[in-house]
């Protein structure tokens, strides 16, 4: 069995519910730099405070299971990542900390409320630049990073770090959408109508440019030339939808819709980069650990994987239904 | 100044995992304890275990959100600081880690939104199971972190090619020699800490004669614990002292001070030494004669062995391992007294009139976290110059990554975890300051399962919640 790929598989699991499922916590954080009503801002945050932790822990499984099964990428990607991802964790940080700080004080919770607002699109801008970074490609000699850690700095991730930020705020509306009352329900739909155009053509804009510096890019068009012209099309669809009907589809296909246009976004993605790992220097199979590790860790993922979506669906499903105007109490 | 790399990198593993680990060891001890509170509440129906069990909740909630972030930060800077070890170490440690995330980390996060807030969704007794399962998944975190930590200290079941390292035998990695020990003395450091926390802010109501109900439960509580928890942790202590003293004798040589191959006899225990790393001597030393021989030989007359056992080069540096060393056993020394002391008064019926002690279990609320602080400084600094024992130095794990990155991250952290332990201190200090809450004196309506099924529960969380609060 091709161990590897199904690590790899794994690893693009992990990274795909990181994204939908603290894409949309990460969107609405976005969203309370731009809600001038206090009462909002505290019921927005209402509508993730019981599920965000859960969601969060994804981008730890996705870390660790590139340490466990791929410790060849993991030893490249973060040094050559190394200021957006400590960026990216600072600012995932402050996040965190505001969803406890701000129910403490009444007199400072506005600090908290920008303090999550920046960090959640401070946490999104990075991990767009470490998406961007890694389709504009990586210095590697002898298998060790040996580029510059400012290299991040070109236009490539600097769009898609935009363009990140932008999808998680459409994916955040969405979920507001689906769990706010209706003052707030408002602003969503103002902003799925704003953000989801902007997202879909700065998508475009980073596609067409990724192709013209990356000539991997070009290569893989010509050999995957129906998989990606049918995943353009759904992506188009999609996302048209989303931003045309924003007023009559129900709050669910919403947000649904939203999830879906990340979905194809991801799997794109995927498709272009694979069998790489780190594009054009490290395959798959030559970052991979010793069948041992890769068994010891797809095994326990293959028992332990059901029961956790068990449960966080369990979670979800209690706290189902639009949240309470007054918060959760306790 | 040229700034070496190799320090910045470990400078910085060492801030923010020191800071990251203050969290989790408060709420492994406090999430059993809620664990224990509720069950006590159940039981009985005393409404005052409710109260504290919301207290104690809101603070667990502030830190184990801190401790959630500052967690984030570790998986990822294996790579960030020390890209060699990951890349060597990541096929032993990976996979342990990636079960930790999997059985432990999800189990947290999935019912702590219950245990939070769901009180009124669930009913008690399913929020009852929610308290448990983050109890549970605190305690499955730590056993696989100390499993891969320990792996650090005694490696075991694992082969070595060149720069590739391939898993052998998983019982062996997992079960490694010194785990069996290190994860119960660490559990139990964990629940001293909560103990120790939980009695010293009821002692601090005590004194200023509020609260009083609340206050006298949770200083007969935590005192119990701690005292039952110390004699056991000197016992764990002892037997890991010894298997520590067996796989990596540099370690223990350094936390006692000596540097001769064999030390005079009698040997005396050191409390104060300035050791002179560079001549292998020390320069000033204070200690009690006969005591070194009795303690560390079990014998009057033993000799103990030094620091030159040990080439120079695999030395670490004695003056941390020693002091950390001393902190950790003098507070441990003092917590076995409290707990006698506590008996004590106990049997005499004043265990809540005495001020001494009412005043020493409140400077004693953070000793747990510090003496667990100086338990890890012994097992890292100790382990120096090796970041996996005998296999690959410190030196030769960094990142290529300059050392002015390194220096201003370094610096971001710490302005940023000020900034986080800061309003953990002061929200933490408002919420003692306040004190708990009343709680309803009518027991909660019975919550089952079915409860949580029902249609009006999900229609009138605001009526419950008010009617309770009032």
């Amino acid at each position: 069995m091709d161990l590897p790929l199904l690590s790899a598989s794994f690893l693009a699991f992990a990274l795909t519910m990181y994204a939908i499922l603290d894409g949309f916590d990460l969107g609405v954080g976005i969203l309370l730099l731009f809600q001038p009503v206090a009462a909002s801002r505290d019921h927005m945050v209402d509508c993730i405070t019981p599920t965000w932790d859960g969601n969060e822990t994804w981008i730890i499984m996705a870390g660790v299971t590139l340490l466990a099964a791929f410790p060849t990428a993991y030893s490249i990607l973060l040094p050559a990542f190394y200021l957006p991802v400590i960026l990216m964790l600072l600012a995932l940080g402050f996040r965190g900390v505001s969803f406890e700080f701000r129910v403490q004080t009444t007199r400072l919770r506005r600090r908290w409320d920008i303090a999550f607002g920046i960090g959640s699109l401070v946490a999104a801008l990075m991990q767009g630049l470490i998406l961007g970074g890694v389709v504009q490609g990586v210095t590697v000699q002898n298998g060790r990073f040996a580029g510059s850690v400012l290299d991040i700095v070109r236009p490539l991730p600097i769009i898609s770090g935009v363009t990140l930020g932008i999808g998680y705020a459409v994916l955040g509306a969405g979920w507001l959408n689906l769990k706010a009352n209706s003052p707030v329900q408002h602003f969503a739909k103002r902003c799925v109508r704003i953000c989801s155009p902007a997202f879909t053509v700065l998508f475009g804009i980073a596609c067409l440019y990724a192709a013209r510096i990356q000539p991997f890019i070009r290569a893989k068009w010509g050999s995957h030339e129906i998989a990606l012209t049918c995943l353009i099309a759904a992506f188009a669809a999609v996302a048209g939808t989303l931003t045309v009907l924003t007023e009559k589809l129900r709050a669910s296909v919403l947000f649904f819709l939203g999830l879906s246009v990340f979905a194809v976004g991801i799997s794109g993605i995927a498709l272009i980069i694979f069998p790489d790992i780190v594009p054009c220097s490290v395959s798959l199979w030559d970052a991979a650990s010793s069948s041992t590790s890769q068994c010891f860790v797809l095994i326990g993922a293959a028992f332990v994987t059901p029961v956790v979506l068990g449960y966080s669906a369990f979670a979800y499903w209690i706290f189902r239904g639009k949240t309470p105007e007054e918060g959760w109490g306790e | 100044m040229r700034l070496d790399p190799s320090i910045l990198a470990r400078i910085q593993f060492a801030f923010t995992v020191s800071f990251h680990i203050v969290f989790p060891t408060m709420s492994i001890g406090l999430a059993s304890f809620l664990a224990v509170i509720e069950a006590l509440w159940l039981k009985t129906k005393d409404s005052i275990y409710l109260e504290i069990y919301k207290f104690w909740l809101s603070i667990f909630a502030m830190g184990f959100g801190v401790g959630v972030v500052t967690g984030i930060v570790l998986s990822f800077e294996f790579g960030l600081g020390f890209a060699r070890f990951a890349e060597i170490a990541g096929p032993a440690i990976g996979p342990m880690i990636a079960l930790e995330v999997l059985t432990a980390f999800f189990l947290e996060a999935g019912f702590l939104g219950i245990m939070m807030f769901g009180l009124h969704r669930v009913g008690p007794k399913l929020h009852f199971i929610a308290t448990c399962m983050v109890a549970v998944g605190t305690l499955i975190s730590a056993s696989w972190i100390l499993s891969a930590n320990s792996w650090m200290q005694t490696p075991a079941g694992v082969a070595i090619h060149g720069d590739h390292l391939t898993v052998l035998n998983w019982r062996d990695v997992i079960v490694n020699p010194s785990w069996p020990y290190r994860l119960p003395h660490m559990i139990s450091a964990a629940y001293l800490t909560a103990s120790f926390m939980v009695a010293g802010v009821g002692a601090w109501y005590l004194l200023r004669g509020i609260h009083q109900g609340f206050a006298r439960r949770t200083v007969a509580l935590g005192t119990a614990f701690a005292t039952v928890l110390i004699a056991g942790q000197v016992f764990i202590g002892d037997i890991l002292y010894g298997t520590m003293l067996k796989y990596q004798p540099p370690k223990m040589q350094a936390a006692e001070g000596f540097w001769e191959e064999k030390s005079q006899s009698p040997a005396p225990y050191y409390w104060f030494i300035i050791p002179d790393q560079p001549n292998q001597r020390n320069r000033l030393e204070l200690g009690m004669p006969y005591l070194g021989s009795i303690w560390l030989t079990h014998s009057l007359r033993g000799r103990v062995e030094g620091l030159k056992n040990t080439p120079r080069d695999r030395q670490p540096r004695m003056a941390m391992v020693f002091y950390a060393f001393r902190i950790m056993y003098g507070l441990a020394i003092l917590m076995f007294g409290i707990g006698v002391a506590s008996l004590w008064l106990r049997f005499r019926g004043r265990l809540f009139a005495s001020r001494w002690f009412l005043w020493t279990l409140v400077f004693m609320t953070p000793s747990g976290i510090i003496a667990t602080l100086a338990g890890w400084y012994v097992a890292e600094t100790g382990r120096q110059p090796w970041v996996i024992y005998g296999i690959l130095r410190t030196v030769d794990a960094v990142s290529p990554v300059p050392a002015r990155a390194l220096l201003s991250t370094l610096i971001g952290f710490i302005c940023v975890y000020s900034v986080f332990f800061s309003a953990f201190l002061i929200f933490t200090l408002r919420i003692i300051r306040l004190g708990p809450a009343e709680a309803p004196p009518h027991a909660e309506a019975s919550g089952s399962l079915k409860n949580a099924f029902r249609p009006q529960v999900l229609d009138s969380p605001a009526r419950v919640v008010s009617t309770q609060s009032s």
